[in-house]
């Protein structure tokens, strides 16, 4: 989140898109209804009228798949009526920046496309710069090739009548949407935007959260009280787990993982730093040597030295074009590649798409190691229901290990608020703390090596591995992970500003000489010498305006910012946009600002306020995509219609490992989405073995409008079989008017929706709708395309039929 | 002065978070439910579950609603119940919650027949039963906590303090929404007055509210029920006997046809009519 639980009731219109938040994210709509409690609007859009949509004031249906037509549409609306913030969008977007002349969108398709590659060259994408090394601007937003311009010619095709016909959204709706929306565009109103896995789990999953950047960068909601761009995390702690490393293409602070092409640090260093000439930005990323440094010194220790660039030659490399997405892994255990998997807290034969795929794949693994608290359908993959356990050669090992109240540390929630949380009880039985797992593994790895070292021992040899014999010390990590110096760290004037074995109070402390060492300089200021930040209770609210920061309360990256980007909350002669929600405010006469901690304290006007780009400017283009520099509607992978837009069906640059085989339309005709349920979570590992959730939700079901159930002879409660190219699965049939038939290019498309916690394990079974899910992903993540599918449902011949 | 619920269900998201931490507080087991069609289950209040929510689509002129009711014990201020037990197992507490006591109740089940909310429920399962319901967390309230339910829930859908004053405020929040309430707080009045109070934008009767008159039961359930003692009894063992032969019936149907997709029996039993709307 840009912003935070608490800043939603500050919101004049929350536009929940992708997201269902009161059965997903239920303690969330404490601040929904604050904002309704305060006149705030609110609106759902989603395809199925959820218990979200219950506290809308307006609720609009869209088909799976199409937000970009929507967004698009609303993107139009703002420019057809002027409602954007002009001086917003001219001081803090890229609208004014000029583009190469060759920039061109043509039949569906951006310029640089490699169709052998179905990726793009995007140096047509780039700004013209000049010679100073800063690109050329027209801030009257005229000419032809500015952003502005560019991005005007692209939505002009997203008329309400052609959204309507992609969606299947009423264009009265549409309108209530976009008025509800435009009304922000002025200083003294804001809007929010919700999200999650109805946006990103998509081949343009990405674009939909580009589609509301541009949005919310035109109408000047970024930065805001009561504004920005919210993605819903789904998993308790992901987003520490994204923080501290989690992705492949990431190391932890999100400094990029080094490829094989940079085998020098200062080639890694080099690449990675973007280089700005022009005064006004801050481009926060030319600290990037310090940041990856103090890592290195981190994991390293005293053996990290500058001779040795730190240690940086024992950090694995990436293959130059390398890619270690989700998707990737099934392949390669087929083929050999990959011979034992570690799924830890995860459970890939029930969350993955494709999960038959998945469970078959793992057949073929030498070895399985599961970490969890209890057994699931990857631990007990090779007693599936259809397989012969004989036949499975692989040695799996189950780990059982601590739940959350049972073990101590630090847990980060979707506003990046990092809050420190005890132990209440010890583990039953032989469950260990992660950490404790963590630590042996690694201290038996590091005898195995110093026994037999092999080629290249020094990766595990030299890490700087100290954390004991038995219990990890949350502390001990949480300190590392916030930084301290190892040398006398010193000032211009060589005047000790921390001295060794002192924890540095923040990253801009933080030295590229190997002086300090940080293991993820994001959250640097956390446990600083004041003490541990994340542990802090103060529930009072330190705002003047009481806008809902409440600053001492535990701890939020970066530098206990509760709002970031805070400084676009005021102009560049440093006003408050909005003076009943002045997030951040100069004090002249001292010299500071005052209220959120602001991004950088340079004085009004002296910085740009998006400092982590390069330019200091929100980008309307966004020329580093892998897809197209603007959101484009494109058809999802399987899709029961055709794009009006353009010839190009689906995008160009998704993601399809293998050239999977797409369903047949006349097989499978209906549009198929998946979802969770307040009562389960995620793989119902631990909700389905639950007697007081179970009972909630014991069944797999399908949930289907009552027309199509009339179609097809089906009665509320009953057991049907949902099919689809890939798998097939039994569910009771919640016939419902919540599902409403869509109306796209004069044709009835129906589309079903399938929640997808259950599996053959547990206190209550069922089918898994990720046994139907398609193997594509998106083209800039990778995420597989859970959201939007083709399939079938029938009337199960007797109910007791085997899929 | 008692204390009372407010419960607005024009804020309830049925995340069922008050459900759960019903059972929670009072170790209650889980069912074994079946899906029937509805998110709504257990389907009914039963020996082991004291609150649920119900899910109640309904479509009036074109438009459609989703409205989620937690239902559980309406702690009347002339309990129906605590008039026809006859051995003073259920009463009425000066602070508002209807108390139980189990060493006390005989398991005759008059109460459920006096109760026009369908409330009290009988532990069927067990051999010597007795009856289970809603206390109200009068052993929380006893040390100055809100009930289970109220703390477990996100939005303030049920909020908890003086009648008065929760009327008061239901009443305020109707002047201030006319359009999203229908004008009428449910309990204020019904049976007498009970200690929890609706609010709903939709008819209660479209929710399975019972439409009562505002006479209180235990005047008309009192002199019956004191008549008929004997008859009533009778009815009682009646239908114990009934369920364990209806019971050991489904059991052996079960064991011969695996697949069970029926409801259970306790639902099949327990399931009254008016849950369905």
């Amino acid at each position: 989140m840009t912003n935070h639980w608490i800043d939603l009731r500050n919101s004049d219109v929350i536009l929940i898109m992708g997201a269902n938040p009161a059965e997903n994210h239920p303690i969330s709509f404490r601040w929904v209804m604050a904002a309704k409690d305060r006149g705030g609007i609110v609106i759902h859009v989603d395809p199925r009228y959820t218990r979200t949509s219950t506290q809308a004031d307006i609720y609009a249906s869209l088909r799976s798949g199409t937000d970009i037509a929507f967004l698009g549409g609303l993107i139009k609306y703002i420019l057809d009526n002027e409602l954007y913030q002009e001086e917003y969008v001219i001081d803090y977007t890229n609208a004014s920046y000029l583009v190469n002349p060759e920039y061109t969108f043509e039949a569906g398709i951006f310029s640089g496309f490699q169709p052998d590659k179905a990726s793009y060259d995007k140096s047509t994408w780039w700004y013209q710069m000049g010679e100073d090394g800063i690109q050329f601007m027209d801030r009257t937003l005229q000419d032809p090739d500015c952003v502005f311009q560019l991005m005007r010619q692209h939505y002009a095709r997203y008329d309400l009548e052609t959204v309507s016909n992609i969606t299947g959204t009423p264009v009265e709706d549409l309108l209530k949407v976009y008025t509800a929306m435009g009304s922000t565009g002025r200083p003294d109103r804001v809007a929010t935007i919700m999200y999650a896995m109805g946006w990103t789990q998509h081949t343009h999953g990405t674009q939909n959260i580009r589609a509301a950047t541009i949005i919310q960068s035109l109408l000047g909601n970024m930065g805001m009280a009561g504004g920005g761009i919210n993605a819903l995390r789904g998993e308790s702690n992901v987003q520490g787990s994204t923080d501290h490393g989690l992705l492949f293409h990431i190391l932890p602070g999100y400094l990029a993982a080094p490829r094989a092409k940079f085998q020098a640090l200062a080639d890694y260093i080099d690449a990675n730093t973007p280089k700005c000439s022009d005064p006004l930005s801050a481009n926060w990323w030319q600290n990037f040597n310090k940041y990856a440094v103090s890592l290195l010194k981190a994991m390293y220790g005293d053996n990290a030295t500058a001779d040795n660039e730190f240690g940086y030659g024992w950090l694995p490399k990436l293959a130059d074009s390398g890619n270690y997405s989700w998707l990737t892994f099934w392949p390669n255990i087929i083929n050999g590649t990959i011979k034992g998997l570690l799924a830890w807290g995860q459970n890939p034969a029930v969350s993955s798409t494709n999960a038959n795929w998945v469970r078959d794949s793992m057949d073929k693994l030498e070895w399985l190691v599961t970490v969890n608290l209890w057994d699931t359908e990857s631990s007990s993959f090779w007693q599936r229901p259809g397989v012969d356990p004989a036949a499975i050669q692989t040695e799996v090992f189950m780990l059982p290990c601590a739940a959350s109240v049972e073990k101590e540390g630090s847990i980060s929630n979707s506003g990046r608020w990092v809050q420190w949380r005890y132990k209440a009880v010890e583990p039953p039985g032989e469950a260990e703390a992660d950490g404790w797992i963590v630590n042996q593994l690694m201290l038996r790895l590091r005898q195995l090596y110093a026994a037999d070292p092999g080629p290249n021992p020094d990766p595990i040899l030299k890490l700087a591995w100290n954390y004991g014999e038995g219990e990890v010390d949350p502390h001990q990590v949480a300190k590392e992970i916030n930084g301290w110096a190892v040398q006398d760290v010193k000032d211009a004037e060589g005047k000790v500003v921390v001295a060794a074995g002192q924890q540095v109070k923040n990253f801009t402390q933080l030295q590229a000489d190997g002086s300090t060492a940080c293991a993820c300089w994001v959250y640097s200021g956390s446990y600083n010498e004041d003490g541990n930040m994340m542990a802090r209770r103060d529930n009072v609210d330190t705002h003047p305006q009481e806008l809902g920061l409440f600053s001492n309360w535990a701890w939020s990256w970066p530098m206990n910012r509760r709002i970031i980007y805070n400084r676009a909350s005021v102009t560049m002669a440093g006003e408050p946009i909005d003076p009943k929600r002045a997030l951040i405010t100069w004090n002249a006469a001292e010299k500071k600002w005052e209220g959120d901690v602001p991004d950088g304290g340079w004085p009004p006007g002296e910085r740009l306020p998006f400092i982590m780009r390069r330019g200091g400017r929100a980008r309307l283009l966004g020329p580093s995509m892998a897809d197209g520099p603007f959101p484009e509607h494109y058809e999802p992978w399987e899709s029961p219609v055709f794009n009006p837009l353009h010839p190009q069906e689906t995008n160009p640059a998704l993601w399809d490992l293998e050239k999977d085989a797409k369903g047949a339309t006349h097989a499978f005709p209906l549009v198929g989405t998946t979802y969770r349920v307040s009562e389960h979570w995620q793989t119902g590992a631990m909700t389905r073995n639950l007697p007081w959730l179970a009972e909630m939700q014991p069944d797999m079901f399908v949930e289907m409008s009552p027309q199509l159930a009339a179609e097809r002879g089906i009665a509320n409660g009953e057991w049907v079989i949902v099919e689809s190219a890939r798998g097939a699965i039994k569910a009771v049939a919640m016939v419902t008017p919540r599902f409403q038939p869509f109306i796209i290019h004069g044709e009835t498309i129906h589309e079903v929706g399938l929640p997808y916690h259950w599996g053959y394990i547990g206190l209550v079974t069922g089918g898994s709708a990720n046994e139907l899910t398609p193997p594509v992903g998106d083209a800039n993540t990778m995420i597989p395309e859970t959201k939007a599918f083709l399939c079938n449902v029938r009337k199960s011949t007797n109910g007791t039929e085997e899929v | 002065m008692t204390k009372a619920m407010l419960i607005d269900t024009t804020r309830c998201i049925g995340c069922r978070g008050c459900q759960a931490a019903c059972k929670q507080w009072h170790d209650l087991p889980g069912e074994t439910t079946h899906n029937t069609g509805s998110y709504q289950n257990p389907p009914w209040i039963s020996g082991k579950t004291r609150t649920v929510v119900t899910f109640n689509e309904l479509e009036q002129e074109g438009a459609l609603t989703w409205t989620f009711a937690k239902r559980q014990c309406m702690h009347c201020e002339h309990p129906g119940c605590a008039s026809a037990c006859t051995v003073g197992a259920l009463r009425k507490t000066s602070d508002g919650p209807v108390v139980y006591d189990a060493a006390k109740c005989i398991g005759c089940r008059y109460c459920q027949y006096a109760c026009p909310f369908d409330i009290p429920a009988y532990e069927w399962d067990e051999v010597l039963g007795l009856i289970g319901k809603c206390d109200f967390c009068v052993d929380r309230q006893g040390e100055g906590m809100e009930p289970a339910c109220v703390k477990a829930c996100p939005t303030e859908a049920i909020t908890y303090g003086e009648r008065d004053q929760l009327l008061a405020e239901a009443h305020r929040r109707i002047v201030a929404d006319p359009t999203g309430y229908v004008d009428h707080v449910y309990g204020e009045h019904e049976v007498g007055g009970t200690s929890m109070l609706y609010l709903a934008g939709v008819p209660f009767a479209s929710l399975g509210f019972p439409v009562l008159r505002n006479e209180p039961v235990s005047a008309y359930t009192e002199a019956v029920m004191r008549q008929t003692p004997t008859i009533a009894l009778t009815v009682a063992a009646g239908a114990s006997a009934l369920y364990w032969i209806i019971k050991r019936r489904q059991m052996n149907m079960v064991l011969a046809e695996p697949v069970a997709a029926a409801p259970s029996i306790d639902q099949a039993a327990e399931k009254p009519e008016e849950v369905e709307s």
